[in-house]
C-alpha cells in the first residue's frame, strides 16, 4: 500500500482551500485503511480472490473437462498428463475441482448476499412497525427456525421435488433451499438493530416530517447497518458453502453430474486409503476457501470496530509513521 | 541507594533553580518549595487515523496547599488529558513527556506499580461519569472501604467501617450506616457522584483533581455537589484542581484559573484577574459568550466563529489565529508564549509564580478594560420582531394545550405484571404560545419535559387532553391529511445535533427530504435549499458534505435549516444548545433569535440551562414532577420568583462572576427527586420544599393535605406588578429554612 500519510505539497495546498477537509476522512476510506492494516485479511482476501480467479479460468488451462473420460488413466495418481490425477471413473480431477470450486463459490456468494438482503429488509421491516406485524412476522421467522432444514434439503433434492428437479439443475435447487434457511438468524439480529436505530433522532425526525415507513426503512434504516450486513455476508458465504458440503458429503445435496466441493469430497471418503488424492485436494480447497473467509471477517470485525486498538501508538513518534505501518 | 542518587541530582537541580529564581529568572523545571503538585511542560501526543494527536501542549502550573485551580476550556482543549497523564492513567499508547512533581517527586516516569502508591492516597480524583465509575456487583462501603485498605492494609476492620460511616457523612448521605450496605444502582446520581467524592477523600489526599464533576447532573443536584466538594476540601485541607467547560461552576470555587486553548494554556491568573480583566481575545470572547441568568437587560452574545484548530498540524502561529477578530500578520509568526500581562517581555516558560496574570497573546497590552468584547467579534445587535410591539393578547394563538396528561402504568413481576403504581410523567399541563413568541420549559431531568414534548409531536386523538396546534385539534385528527396540515406548522430540533442527521445523507439530501415529501419538484428543492443555507450562516456549496465533515455548531444549524424547510409557524427546540460548547453555543443562540424575529416563528424550548433560557425566552414555565409550579414573563419569574423551587433552581445556578458568586445565598435543596410510588399527596414539593421545612406544623398540614393551584398571586398589589405571572404555592412569602442556605464568604 502506499503511504496514505505522505503530505505532498500540492495536496495540501488544495485542501486547504476545502477548509477543514484534510481532518475528515470518509469512513468507508478508515475502514478500507485499517483493513489494509491487518495483514491477515488482506491474505484472506487475496486467496479468496485468486481461488475465484482460478474457478473461472482455471479450466481453460487444461485440455481435458469434468465429462471426459480418460480410458489410460483411471484412478492414477498425479502425473504429468494429470497434475491432480484422475478419479475412479478416469476423470480429471484437476478439471472436477475448477468446477466444483466454481459451484461451491457460486452457491456461497448467492446464498449469502441473497439471505443477507432478504434479512435485511424483514427484519428492518419488523422493527420499524413494531407492534402487530412485529408480531406476527416474528412469529413466522420463529416457525421457519424450528423447521429441521435437513428434512427439507432431503425431501426437495431427492423424491418429493421431482417436478423441480426436472426443471431446475441440482445446484440451483440446493441454492433455493439453503436460502430459505439461512436468513432468519441475521434478520433477528437485523431486528434488534434496527430497533435501537429507531430511537435515533434522525429516525424521529423523518417520521415527524411525516415521511411514509417504507422510505424510512429503505432510505435510513438499510444503509445504517451497512457494517453489520457486509460482516454478515462473509459469514452467510462461509456457511453456506460449508452447508453445500456437508449436504453433498451425505448425499443429499448437489447431485452427479453436477459437481462440488462436497460431492467430491464426500465420493473419495470411502476411498482415502486407495485414492488418498481424491479426498485430499477438494479438502484443501475447501480448507482455503472457507479459511480466507474466516481471516477476511476477522479483519473486518476489526475495522469497522472503533474500539479495536488497530490505530496504532504515539509513543515511538518519530518513527510513528514507519511503525504505524508495521503495526500488525 | 539509587533514592540517594536521585535525590542529590534533585538537590542540585533545586540549587540551579534556586540561583536561578535569585537571579530573577524562572527556570523551567523550578517549583516552589511549598507547591504540593508543580506541572511542567507537560506534553501528551497520541496517534490517530489522521496522524499523530499532539493534545497537550506545553502545561505548566503549580498548586499550593488548600487551593484551588480551575482549567477551563471546551470540548477536546486536552483538559482531561492533562488531568489523567497527572493521575498517570493515560494508555502505554500515549507519549508523554513534561515533569509532574508531588511534593517535589516526580510522577511521570513511574512504573504503574509505584503510581498505584499515589493514587487515590495523596492524589485523587472524581470523574465525570458518576455511573460508569462504581462498580456496580460491590456495595458501596465495600468499594470505599477497599479505597482505604489498599493504602492502609494495616487498618482494623472497625476502623475502616467507622471511617466509611464517617466519609459517607460528610458527603451528606442520610442514615450511612444503613447505606454501607447499598449497592450503586440503589443510588441516584447525584448521590454516586458523593460516593465517588467519599472515596477520593477516603485516604486525606493532598491533590484532589475533579474532571467535570457535576456535567452530568441537574443545577439542584450540582449545587449540592459542588458543596459537597466544598467541604471535602475544608475537612482535609487538600489542594484542588477544578476541570470545567463552565465558566460559572469555578468562578465562585476557584482561586486561580487556567484557559486552555487548542491543549495549551492561553491564559492564567487569578480569577479575578480572569473574570474582570481578561487580556486573551479568547477568554474575552468566552466570557462574551455565555448569557447571563442573573441580568434582565438582554444584550446579545458574542458569538466565536469557526471550531479549534486540528492539533494533528503544529500550527505555524497563534493557535487561536483562524478564529481571532483581531488577527494580523504579526500573529502568524511563531506561536505567542504565556506572559505576563503588563509585565516585562520575554520567553517566560515557566510561571513566575502561581496566580499572575499571564496572556497568550501578542496584543495582550491593547486589550484593557476600555475594549467592548461586542465590538471587536462583531456581536449582531439585538434583534426586534415585529411582533414585540403587538401586546400578547391580541397575538393569534400558535399552540395551546389544555390538561395534558400522561401517566405510565408502573409493572413489576416477571410473567405476571403487576400494576404498582402510577408515575404522572404529565399531569394536567395548560399552556398557550402566540405568535412570534418563544416560550420555555424548564426543570430538573425528569419532571416530565421530554415527554410534554413527544405528547405535542404524537398528535393523536386518543391523547388524553387537547393540543391545538395553529387551530387543528388533536381531537379531530382523524386522517393522514390532518396530520400531515399539522406537520407543516410545526418541526422539530433535537438535541443531539450528531444523532439528529443520517450520517449517510448529504446536507442536501437531509434538506431535501422534508421538500419532496411536500412534492416539491426539484428546481423549486434546489432554490429553497440554497435559500436555506444562507438563511442558517452555512456556506451554500457545502451541500454536498456529509454531517461528520461539519462541527457541532454546523450540524445543529443544519438541524435547523431542516426543521424550516416547510415554513412552520411553531419549532420545537429540545435542549437545542446542550450539546454544543460554549463558544458555538452562542452562534447558534443569535441565529434562534434572528430567526424568530425575521421569519416571526414562535419557539417552544426544553433546556436545563436557565441562562440560556433567560436570554431567548419571552414566557417560561417551571416543571415539577409533571406539573406546572410557576408560569410567567420571563423577566418577572426569573427576578421575582414565588415558587420555594423556582427560587431555589435560579440560586444553584452558577453565575461566571466571581463577586456575585462569593456573596450570593444559595439555597441547597435536600434530596432528589421523589420516586414516583411515594408521589407526595398534597403539594408535591413537600418533600424538598425549604419554606416548608421552617414552617409551623399547624401551616405544614395545609401543604400535605391540599394541593396548591396554580394562579396569579393573592395580593392585588404583587398580582398587578406581574400581571402574567402565576405560581402554585399557598405560602409564597414564607422564610425559608436556615439550614438549607449557603453563603460563602471569599475565599
Ligand atoms: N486515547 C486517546 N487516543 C487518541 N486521542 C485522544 C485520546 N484521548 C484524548 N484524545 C484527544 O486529545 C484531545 C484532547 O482531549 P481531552 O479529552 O483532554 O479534551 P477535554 O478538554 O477534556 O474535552 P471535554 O470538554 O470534551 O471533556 C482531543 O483532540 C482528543 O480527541
Ligand atoms: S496573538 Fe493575534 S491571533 Fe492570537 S489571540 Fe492575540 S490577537 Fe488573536
Ligand atoms: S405549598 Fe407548601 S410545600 Fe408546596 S411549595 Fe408552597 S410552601 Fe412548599
Ligand atoms: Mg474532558
Amino acid at each position: 500500500m502506499t503511504n496514505l500519510n505522505a503530505i505532498d505539497p500540492a495536496a495540501v495546498a488544495e485542501e486547504a482551500k476545502i477548509e477543514n477537509d484534510d481532518v475528515v476522512i470518509a469512513k468507508s476510506a478508515i475502514i478500507l485503511r485499517r483493513f489494509l492494516r491487518n495483514k491477515t485479511a488482506v491474505a484472506g482476501l487475496a486467496i479468496f480472490l485468486a481461488l475465484t480467479v482460478f474457478s473461472f479460468v482455471g479450466g481453460y488451462l487444461t485440455p481435458w473437462d469434468k465429462e471426459t473420460i480418460d480410458p489410460f488413466n483411471i484412478g492414477m495418481p498425479p502425473s504429468a498428463d494429470h497434475l491432480l490425477g484422475t478419479s475412479q471413473a478416469g476423470i480429471d480431477l484437476y478439471a472436477l475441482t475448477v468446477e466444483g470450486t466454481r459451484i461451491s463459490i457460486l452457491i456461497g456468494l448467492v446464498v449469502g448476499l441473497a439471505s443477507v438482503l432478504i434479512a435485511a429488509i424483514y427484519g428492518c421491516t419488523m422493527a420499524y412497525f413494531g407492534g402487530k406485524v412485529d408480531k406476527v412476522m416474528l412469529f413466522i421467522l420463529e416457525a421457519l427456525i424450528m423447521m429441521p432444514a435437513l428434512l427439507v434439503v432431503a425431501v426437495a433434492t431427492s423424491g418429493g421435488g421431482n417436478g423441480l428437479q426436472e426443471n431446475l439443475p441440482s445446484w440451483l435447487l440446493l441454492i433455493i433451499v439453503l436460502l430459505v434457511f439461512s436468513w432468519m438468524g441475521t434478520a433477528r439480529l437485523i431486528r434488534s438493530l434496527s430497533m435501537s436505530l429507531m430511537q435515533r433522532d434522525f429516525v424521529k425526525a423523518a417520521q415527524y416530517m411525516g415521511i411514509p415507513a417504507r422510505r424510512i426503512v429503505w432510505r435510513h434504516l438499510v444503509p445504517n447497518i451497512g457494517s453489520l450486513l457486509v460482516l454478515d455476508i462473509t459469514r452467510g458465504v462461509t456457511g453456506a458453502i460449508l452447508a453445500e458440503v456437508a449436504f453433498s458429503f451425505i448425499g443429499i445435496g448437489i447431485k452427479v453430474p453436477d459437481v462440488s466441493l462436497g460431492v467430491l469430497i464426500g465420493q473419495a471418503t470411502s476411498q482415502v486409503a486407495t485414492f488418498p488424492w481424491m479426498f485430499w485436494v477438494p479438502l484443501v480447497v475447501m480448507f482455503l476457501l472457507t479459511g480466507s473467509l474466516a481471516m477476511m471477517n476477522d479483519g473486518l470485525r476489526d475495522a469497522f470496530d472503533p474500539s479495536s486498538g488497530s490505530i496504532g501508538s504515539a509513543n515511538r513518534s518519530k518513527t510513528q509513521k514507519t511503525a504505524k505501518k508495521n503495526s500488525k | 541507594m539509587s533514592s540517594e542518587t536521585t535525590a542529590s541530582t534533585e538537590r542540585t537541580a533545586d540549587s540551579v533553580a534556586e540561583r536561578l529564581h535569585i537571579a530573577g529568572l524562572p527556570a523551567p523545571g523550578y517549583a516552589p518549595a511549598d507547591a504540593v503538585l508543580s506541572v511542567r511542560d507537560l506534553n501528551v501526543r497520541f496517534n490517530s487515523e489522521n496522524g499523530v494527536v499532539h493534545a497537550v501542549r506545553g502545561v505548566g502550573f503549580d498548586l499550593l496547599p488548600g487551593k484551588t485551580l480551575g482549567i477551563v476550556g471546551e470540548s477536546g482543549s486536552g483538559k482531561s488529558v492533562t488531568s489523567l497523564a497527572i493521575m498517570g492513567l493515560l494508555p502505554p499508547t500515549a507519549e508523554i513527556t513534561g515533569s509532574v512533581r508531588l511534593n517535589g517527586k516526580e510522577l511521570l516516569r513511574l512504573s504503574d506499580k509505584a503510581m498505584c502508591k499515589y493514587r487515590g492516597n495523596d492524589i485523587a480524583m472524581v470523574f465525570q461519569d458518576p455511573l460508569s465509575s462504581l462498580t456496580p456487583v460491590y456495595t458501596v462501603g465495600h468499594q470505599i472501604i477497599e479505597a482505604l485498605t489498599v493504602h492502609h492494609p494495616k487498618m482494623s476492620k472497625q476502623a475502616t467501617e467507622a471511617r466509611a460511616v464517617e466519609l459517607l457523612r460528610m458527603v451528606g448521605i442520610p442514615s450511612p450506616k444503613d447505606r454501607l450496605k447499598a449497592f450503586p444502582h440503589e443510588f441516584s446520581g447525584g448521590m454516586r457522584q458523593r460516593v465517588m467524592i467519599a472515596i477520593a477523600i477516603a485516604n486525606n489526599p493532598r491533590v484532589l483533581i475533579a474532571d467535570e464533576p457535576t456535567t452530568a447532573l441537574d443545577v439542584t443536584i450540582q449545587a449540592q455537589v459542588l458543596e459537597v466538594l466544598h467541604t471535602a476540601q475544608e475537612e482535609t485541607g487538600a489542594a484542588v484542581v477544578m476541570i470545567t467547560h463552565d465558566l460559572g461552576v469555578v468562578a465562585g470555587m476557584a482561586d486561580d484559573i487556567m484557559v486552555m486553548y487548542a491543549g495549551k494554556p492561553v491564559e492564567t491568573g487569578s480569577v479575578d484577574d480572569i473574570y474582570y480583566n481578561p487580556r486573551m481575545p479568547y477568554t474575552m470572547g468566552l466570557l462574551g459568550a455565555v448569557p447571563r441568568v442573573d441580568i434582565s437587560e438582554k444584550i446579545s452574545l458574542v458569538p466565536i466563529e469557526g471550531i479549534p484548530p486540528n492539533l494533528v498540524h503544529k500550527p505555524t502561529g497563534c493557535s487561536f489565529a483562524p478564529r481571532c477578530p483581531l488577527v494580523s500578520d504579526a500573529c502568524l509568526q511563531g506561536e505567542p508564549e504565556l506572559w505576563p500581562v503588563g509585565g516585562p517581555r520575554g520567553g517566560a516558560n515557566g510561571l513566575p509564580a502561581s496566580g499572575t496574570h499571564q496572556a497568550a497573546c501578542i496584543k495582550t497590552d491593547s486589550l484593557g478594560a476600555e475594549v467592548d468584547v461586542h465590538e471587536i467579534f462583531h456581536a449582531p445587535a439585538v434583534p426586534v420582531s415585529r411582533f414585540d410591539a403587538v401586546p400578547r393578547l391580541e397575538r393569534k394563538t400558535v399552540l395551546e394545550l389544555k390538561d395534558v396528561r400522561k401517566h405510565f402504568p408502573l409493572l413489576k413481576g416477571a410473567l405476571i405484571k403487576r400494576r404498582i403504581g402510577t408515575v404522572k410523567a404529565v399531569d394536567g399541563l395548560s399552556f398557550d404560545i402566540r405568535e412570534g413568541e418563544c416560550f420555555s420549559i424548564v426543570g430538573e431531568s425528569g419532571c416530565g419535559k421530554t415527554t410534554t414534548l413527544l405528547e405535542i409531536m404524537e398528535f393523536h386523538k386518543d391523547q388524553d387532553g387537547e393540543v391545538t396546534i395553529g387551530g387543528l385539534s388533536n381531537k379531530a385528527a382523524s386522517d393522514a391529511r390532518t396530520k400531515n396540515a399539522m406537520r407543516k406548522e410545526l418541526q422539530m430540533v433535537f438535541q443531539d445535533p450528531t444523532g439528529a442527521l443520517d450520517p449517510r445523507f448529504t446536507v442536501y439530501e437531509v434538506l431535501a427530504e422534508p421538500l419532496e415529501n411536500q412534492g416539491m419538484d426539484k428546481p423549486a428543492i434546489r432554490k429553497r435549499i440554497m435559500e436555506l443555507m444562507k438563511l442558517v450562516g452555512l456556506q451554500p456549496d457545502h451541500v454536498n458534505r456529509f454531517p461528520n465533515q461539519f462541527s457541532g455548531g454546523q450540524r445543529q444549524r443544519i438541524g435547523i435549516a431542516r426543521a424550516l424547510a416547510v415554513n412552520p409557524k411553531l419549532v420545537v427546540l429540545d435542549e437545542p444548545v446542550s450539546a454544543l460548547d460554549v463558544s458555538v453555543q452562542a452562534g447558534v443562540i443569535n441565529l434562534l433569535d434572528k430567526l424568530r424575529a425575521e421569519l416571526g416563528l414562535s419557539y417552544l424550548m426544553v433546556a436545563h440551562d436557565l441562562s440560556v433560557v433567560r436570554h431567548i425566552s419571552n414566557r417560561v414555565a417551571v416543571m415539577y414532577l409533571g406539573k406546572i409550579v410557576e408560569i410567567g414573563d420571563v423577566d418577572s419569574v426569573f427576578d421575582n420568583p414565588r415558587h420555594p423551587y423556582t427560587r431555589a433552581l435560579l440560586s444553584a445556578i452558577p453565575v461566571p462572576d466571581p463577586q456575585v458568586e462569593r456573596t450570593r445565598e444559595r439555597i441547597i435543596l435536600q434530596g432528589d427527586l421523589p420516586s414516583p410510588l411515594d408521589a407526595p399527596k398534597g403539594c408535591n414539593f413537600a418533600t424538598r420544599c425549604p419554606v416548608f421545612a421552617a414552617l409551623p406544623a399547624a401551616k405544614q398540614e395545609k401543604c400535605l393535605t391540599l394541593e396548591p393551584p396554580l394562579e396569579p398571586a393573592a395580593s392585588s398589589q404583587a398580582a398587578q406588578a406581574a400581571p402574567d405571572q402565576q405560581f402554585a404555592c399557598f405560602f409564597p412569602d414564607g422564610e425559608l429554612d436556615a439550614d438549607m442556605l449557603v453563603v460563602h464568604g471569599a475565599p
